[in-house]
């Protein structure tokens, strides 16, 4: 297999507030390959933006960010100085955020949001300094026939936004949300990035557009061969575009695998609970299965499995730390369940009709 | 957007319009009769009655207003009751002083406390932050006319090319022009510039965390050009708004300061006009800073447009 675009490696992100500390990641590892789009899937609050965030180095000050390796093509992110991690920074490293209303400048064209990225990070040869900058922004405004200028049209054009010229000049609030995202995704590409970072990419669109987002983004991949990390809190998301997928819960990495092997077999239990809670359009039961409890408090994490509170099969041994157990090549999962020392009376777990009836208090 | 300005000018003369029949009605209700007030005590009967029929005082209210109107839209402001020079004479007299002033005194007020409000928000809880947000409260807990008195006592005493007193037009030389109205201009600017630099670091810290401040970083911007580019524009758009509102106090302001340095501005010739009932002088000055008003709060909107392009203002939008 190639050589890894992202290798990260027992990443921590620890926030410091007035009186507590905060481990929003704790201690995650997983890589991704050139041209695959990872997806990390968990719930609001698990980890999944701060773990992007902290691969651009983007986090607030506050945030203590710890790792034995974050490797992006073979160098080392963690040792990189400001400046040199500004030139990665949408340039090989993009950035698509969640909500693409917010999330774009509403005082500036969106051809010159995109078209500044593509003068910072591509071959155009147009000046980037301050007192250039601001020329264009507050006097003369981005020559239309500039070549950041056109090829921001060009972009505007690959993600699908007809008559591109005429919504360049426009500004985000004059597009619709599913317009002003792809206008995030062409955005994403100016730089002309070997990865791409998407939080949460189709939250806040509806599910037609998600569906035509997603695709553009597969095809994007399968044209450009950029990889990427799709960040989502929806299986039924990981399972149309993913190739593999990491499940986050309260900062860490339960199960990592292949998804058509994750979907059908799953070997953690937040992930078949998880997997119970998707509704299904073919069943006619009313309720679903969500899981009991919530997430414990990532300032006062009980030690061992942070699922210990709302599993049903926790079992003395849960309280210790955990280990990623590899099940299958390329699956691992992070549960005492896979130890081999487990008590006897759990060894049926695994069947898929086992319901555990006690509750599973009995440590 | 040009017939949105026509629509606002119309609207404008409403105002005014509204304004000055208010005025011509207040100073007719301020107890005190003008010509009691110009003869003196001892006149006789007869001459009042003549010196009323002379001023046009003797007819029916409806019928003075109708005049006064007739009169007012032909841009034709009157006559002083007590010295017969026309108001528009008298107003451009003491407007340049009260307009030299005020504008002197929000360029002042404007080109300190944005960029302080700007490095103030940068730096927050830095010791320059502390330093500007103590000196932006000082400034405004007083109200102006403090502040000259302050100026005065503390600035005129020790240099005396800084005069303490009146007013000189620019047509006197420019020197001296600007000596005489620096110190009032500080004056007004303190309390508004106070304000404005407090509206600018909050109205900057909220635009710093927004979530397109965090696309701008995203992309690999340097810092400088995120600020200057990505977050200076937006932070300015409550503040032009709050600028616009303020500029009524501000012009309150500079009647108050005027006084102190005893400058013979609009201020002082209301106030001596109200002394004397001398009702078009009263009005014209009043309706001249109604125009004032309804023309830089036009202006404002206007510039309000130009800064953000989510408000456009076009047929039927925006009254
Ligand atoms: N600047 C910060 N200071 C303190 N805590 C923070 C900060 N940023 C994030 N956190 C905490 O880190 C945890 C993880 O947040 P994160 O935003 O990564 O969640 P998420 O998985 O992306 O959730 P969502 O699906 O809602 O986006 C949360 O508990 C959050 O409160
Ligand atoms: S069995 Fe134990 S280790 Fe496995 S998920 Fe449940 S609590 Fe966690
Ligand atoms: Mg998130």
């Amino acid at each position: 297999m190639s050589n890894p675009m992202l290798e990260i490696e027992n990443l921590h992100v620890e926030f410091e507030t007035e009186d507590e500390s905060v481990q929003a990641v704790d201690g995650i590892s997983f890589e991704i390959h050139p041209g695959e789009v990872y997806g990390i899937v968990g719930e609001s609050g698990s980890g999944k933006s701060v773990t992007a965030l902290s691969i651009m180095a983007l986090l607030d000050s506050n945030a203590n960010v710890t790792a034995d390796r974050v490797r992006f093509d073979g160098t080392d992110l963690l040792s990189k100085t400001d400046s040199e991690m500004r030139s990665i920074r949408g340039g090989e490293i993009s950035m698509i955020f969640q909500d693409p209303m917010n999330s774009l400048n509403p005082v500036i064209t969106v051809g010159e949001q995109i078209a500044e990225v593509v003068r910072h990070h591509g071959d155009v040869n147009e000046s980037t300094n301050l007192v250039q900058e601001m020329r264009r922004k507050y006097v003369t405004g981005t020559s239309a026939d500039s070549a950041s200028w056109r090829r921001a049209v060009e972009l505007l054009e690959t993600v699908g936004i007809p008559d591109p010229e005429t919504r360049a000049q426009e500004y985000p609030h004059q597009l619709s949300g599913g317009m002003r995202q792809r206008v995030m995704i062409a955005q994403a590409l100016a730089g002309d990035p070997s990865l791409i970072l998407a939080d949460e990419p189709t939250t806040a669109l509806d599910v037609s557009i998600e569906a035509q987002i997603l695709n553009q983004l597969l095809d994007l991949r399968d044209e450009f061969g950029v990889s990427v990390l799709l960040i989502t809190h929806d299986l039924g998301v990981v399972r149309e575009t993913c190739d593999r997928v990491a499940v986050m819960y309260a900062g860490e990495l339960m199960e990592k695998a292949a998804v058509e092997e994750l979907f059908e077999d799953p070997q953690h239990p937040y992930t078949r609970g998880l997997m119970q809670s998707i509704p299904r359009l073919t069943d006619d039961r009313e309720m679903l299965d969500v899981i009991e409890g919530s997430v414990p408090n990532l300032a006062a994490k009980p030690p061992g499995c942070p699922f210990q509170d709302r599993c049903a099969w926790a079992f003395e041994a849960c309280t210790q730390p955990l280990e990623e157990h590899e099940v299958d090549p390329g699956h691992d999962v992070a549960c005492h369940l896979h130890r081999e020392d487990i008590p006897e009376e759990l060894g049926e777990w695994n069947s898929p009709t086992a319901v555990r009836t006690d509750g599973g208090d009995d440590r | 957007m040009r017939r949105y300005i026509a629509k606002r000018l119309l609207h404008s003369l409403v105002v005014v319009w509204i304004v000055a029949t208010v005025v011509f009605a207040v100073v007719r209700a301020i107890p005190g009769d003008p010509v009691q007030l110009m003869l003196g005590g001892d006149a006789t009967q007869e001459a009042r009655e003549q010196l009323r029929t002379q001023l046009g005082l003797d007819e029916p209210i409806y019928v003075q207003y109708a005049r006064w109107m007739g009169r007012l839209a032909q841009g034709d402001l009157g006559e002083s009751l007590s010295t017969g020079v026309p108001v528009l004479e008298l107003l451009i007299q003491v407007g340049q002083p009260t307009v030299s002033i005020g504008l002197l005194g929000m360029l002042i007020a404007l080109s300190i406390a944005i960029p302080a409000g700007l490095i103030s928000a940068l730096h927050q809880y830095e010791w320059d932050d502390y330093v500007a947000t103590f000196i932006a409260f000082l400034g405004i807990s007083m109200p102006g006319f403090w502040v000259g008195i302050l100026l005065i006592v503390f600035i005129s005493q020790r240099f005396e090319f800084l005069p303490a007193f009146g007013y000189v037009g620019p047509g006197e030389g420019i020197r001296a022009w600007f000596s005489h109205i620096i110190l009032p201009a500080i004056a007004v600017g303190v309390p508004y510039g106070g304000i404005i630099m407090r509206m600018m670091r909050s109205s900057m810290l909220e635009v710093m965390n927004e979530d397109y401040m965090r696309t701008a970083r995203a992309k690999g911007l340097s810092p400088q050009l995120i600020v200057m580019k990505h977050a200076f524009q937006n932070a300015l758009i409550p503040v032009v708004t709050i600028a616009g509102i303020l500029l009524g106090t501000l012009l309150g302001g500079v009647v108050a300061v005027e006084i102190v340095f005893g400058i013979q501005g609009l201020g002082r010739l209301l106030i001596n006009s109200v002394h004397q009932r001398d009702f078009p002088v009263v009005q014209g000055s009043i309706v001249i800073i109604a125009v004032i008003f309804v023309l830089t709060n036009l202006l404002v909107d206007l510039l309000y447009t130009v800064l953000n392009p989510k408000i456009k203002y076009g047929d039927g939008g925006e009254s």
